[in-house]
């Protein structure tokens, strides 16, 4: 799988969207409200954990992570 | 009273005398200096100031990304003699347009996205570009003359609150108690020009007077910290580490996230020196974890409504607080007092209950362009008929304890604190009941959970996060419910009334059990 699907596949079971046909690789997370701000959280530590790296809060500040690509742009910025 | 002063702007004009080229402000993109800052106010003013009828009943609206460039139309605004009302750039444009109905405007400053989303609002004031603003030269003799003719019980700013009818209503704050209430803080606490406040209120909620002006009486900097790290607890610690943030004045909501994240026990911070939190309560065993990171550091419980200019009493953690215990209040700070007084006006005893009322040069002149609900929540001091004494009712329930401090109880009304953010319940059911297809509606908050429960009288089939979108139409993020519940019609007490108690065991109480 590739690092797209992974994390769109982690959200979708992790925050119960089912197909619910909104949920794309290019929605808006959070407004949408497919995800609350504690589950930013959560999205974090999977990627963290998963690809052995690090989010900075300068990664955080300086980079959109509000969709599924925008996300995988960073983590794939860093493996 | 600190009566060096007329306007809360001359604090710049000093600022920019003793400190300079020290960084006054710094966000994510820029950093400015304190005379920087001036300069760049003082273009901003003469521009508005050519453009526009600027002066005290003309306010301007600031409706900004949170920025220096927020900063700078702010202290603009006051320059040219204008209250500045600063709006939260998410705010629906259905909000946006309610308020500046209610405000009557002289001018809106924004950036460039915002003239466009503002554009279809037809509003009955300019509209300005900030950019387009700070391009001119200033007109150093006319901003003299502005401030030689202010007051100092001219409205400094105007922030909206949310109101129980669902129209937000607007707390108009003079010179002189921006002025009083930040001499007090940054003496109290012994703010210094080597200080760096943290900061990490919006600019439409009260605290970010104290991350503002703070910076300008003393030469200290303020870190705008951006919104983005108080989604992650973890990082947003990393933030204060390496800007080497020594004060932070936060709603408890984001203490309590960085202690629920489990970093306060892996990793110290070395330069943090002063915690001040209000808007909402703290909980003793999240607190307790912050002290226990921070031994060196001094925590300040404090309490203000919006029409008190942000604090009124304060309460300085001087002892180990256990679990069921609550954390007081505590006493008013300099210019502020505070009565307790029961359903007829009397002042209550020590340990009974009743309404916090509060005075001094901090109060409210009253809600801009609305006279009746100023009387209902303005009254004179009960126990003073000799001369005008106003106070306002704050709805609060509070005592107060053998040793002087006071603590808070609950709520008289409807209105609820959650994550900080102050919400009447009536201001979301007055944006439900609007919605297509529902015939009623009631709202209600789990201050177990701390959840807003919207409960929906309707035949259609409702999907909340659809709904929720609807609703952010209208009604600003921190306001959409947590949980709806909908169904085709609602139960009634004997008298006909929506029965919220059964409504509350139902699908409140005994889904927590």
């Amino acid at each position: 799988m590739t690092v797209t699907e992974t994390i769109s596949e982690f959200i979708r079971d992790k925050f119960d969207i089912g197909d619910d046909p909104d949920f794309t690789n290019d929605v808006h997370l959070f407004n949408e409200g497919f995800v609350d701000s504690f589950g930013a959280v959560e999205i974090i530590h999977f990627v963290e954990e998963t690809y052995s790296i690090e989010i900075t809060q300068k990664d955080i500040t300086l980079f959109p992570m509000n969709t599924v690509e925008e996300i995988a742009a960073v983590v794939e910025s860093k493996i | 009273m600190y009566k060096l002063y007329t306007s809360a702007v001359e604090l710049l004009d000093v600022a920019a005398e003793k400190y300079g080229e020290r960084v006054a402000f710094r966000d994510a993109a820029d950093e400015i200096t304190f005379s920087g800052l001036q300069s760049l106010s003082r273009r901003l003013a003469t521009a508005l100031m050519k453009k526009t009828d600027t002066g005290r009943t003309r306010p301007v609206m600031v409706y900004m990304p949170k920025s220096i460039k927020s900063i700078v139309t702010f202290m603009g605004s006051m320059y040219a003699g204008s209250p500045y009302v600063p709006m939260d750039y998410a705010v629906p444009l259905a909000r946006f347009s309610a308020t500046a109905q209610n405000l009557c405007p002289t001018a809106v400053i924004t950036d460039e996205a915002g003239k466009e989303k503002l554009d279809s609002l037809g509003l009955d004031a300019a509209v300005l570009v900030y950019d387009e603003l700070i391009g001119c030269d200033a007109d150093n003799s006319l901003i003299d003359t502005v401030l030689n003719t202010a007051t100092d019980l001219d409205a400094a700013y105007i922030m909206y609150t949310s109101g129980s009818t669902g129209t937000p209503k607007g707390v108009t704050i003079s010179h002189r108690a921006v002025l009083d209430y930040t001499k007090w803080l940054t003496d109290t606490f012994d703010i210094t020009q080597d200080s760096v406040i943290g900061m990490q209120s919006a600019f439409h909620f009260d605290n970010s007077v104290f991350d503002m002006f703070a910076a300008l009486f003393t030469g200290c900097t303020t870190v705008i910290i951006p919104e983005v790290l108080f989604m992650y607890p973890e990082k947003l610690f990393d933030f204060l580490d390496e800007e080497k943030i020594s004060i932070i004045f936060w709603v408890p909501t984001v203490m309590i996230s960085v202690a629920n994240s489990g970093i306060l026990s892996r990793k110290k911070l070395e330069s943090l020196k002063l915690i001040l939190f209000a808007g909402e309560v703290m909980p003793i065993r999240q607190l307790n974890e912050w002290i226990d990171n921070c031994p060196d550091c001094k925590f300040v419980n404090m309490y203000g409504p919006t029409e008190a200019t942000d604090i009124v009493l304060y309460y300085v953690v001087d002892r180990e607080f256990t679990a069921g215990e609550t954390l007081p209040i505590g006493i008013p700070c300099a210019n502020m007092k505070a009565l307790i007084l029961d359903a007829d006006g009397k002042p209550c005893k020590k340990g009974e209950q009743g309404e916090l009322c509060i005075g001094g040069s901090g109060i409210s002149s009253g809600y801009w362009n609305s006279p009746e609900i100023t009387e209902r929540a303005f009254i004179q001091n009960p126990l003073n008929n000799k001369y005008c004494d106003r106070l306002y009712r704050t709805g609060d329930l509070v005592y107060e304890a053998e040793d002087g401090n006071i603590i808070f109880c609950g709520r008289a009304d409807s209105q609820i604190k959650l994550r900080g953010n102050r919400i009447e319940l009536g201001d979301i059911e007055a944006a439900a009941a609007a919605m297509d297809n529902i015939k009623n509606c009631c709202v209600m908050f789990s201050h177990e959970t701390e959840e807003i429960f919207l409960f929906l009288e309707t035949d259609a089939e409702i999907v909340q996060r659809k709904f929720n979108m609807e609703l952010k139409k209208v009604l600003p993020a921190y306001m959409i419910p947590q949980k709806i519940v909908s169904m085709e019609s609602f139960p009634h007490t004997p008298s006909g009334k929506i029965d919220r108690q059964l409504l509350k065991k139902q699908y409140i109480t005994e889904r927590n059990d």
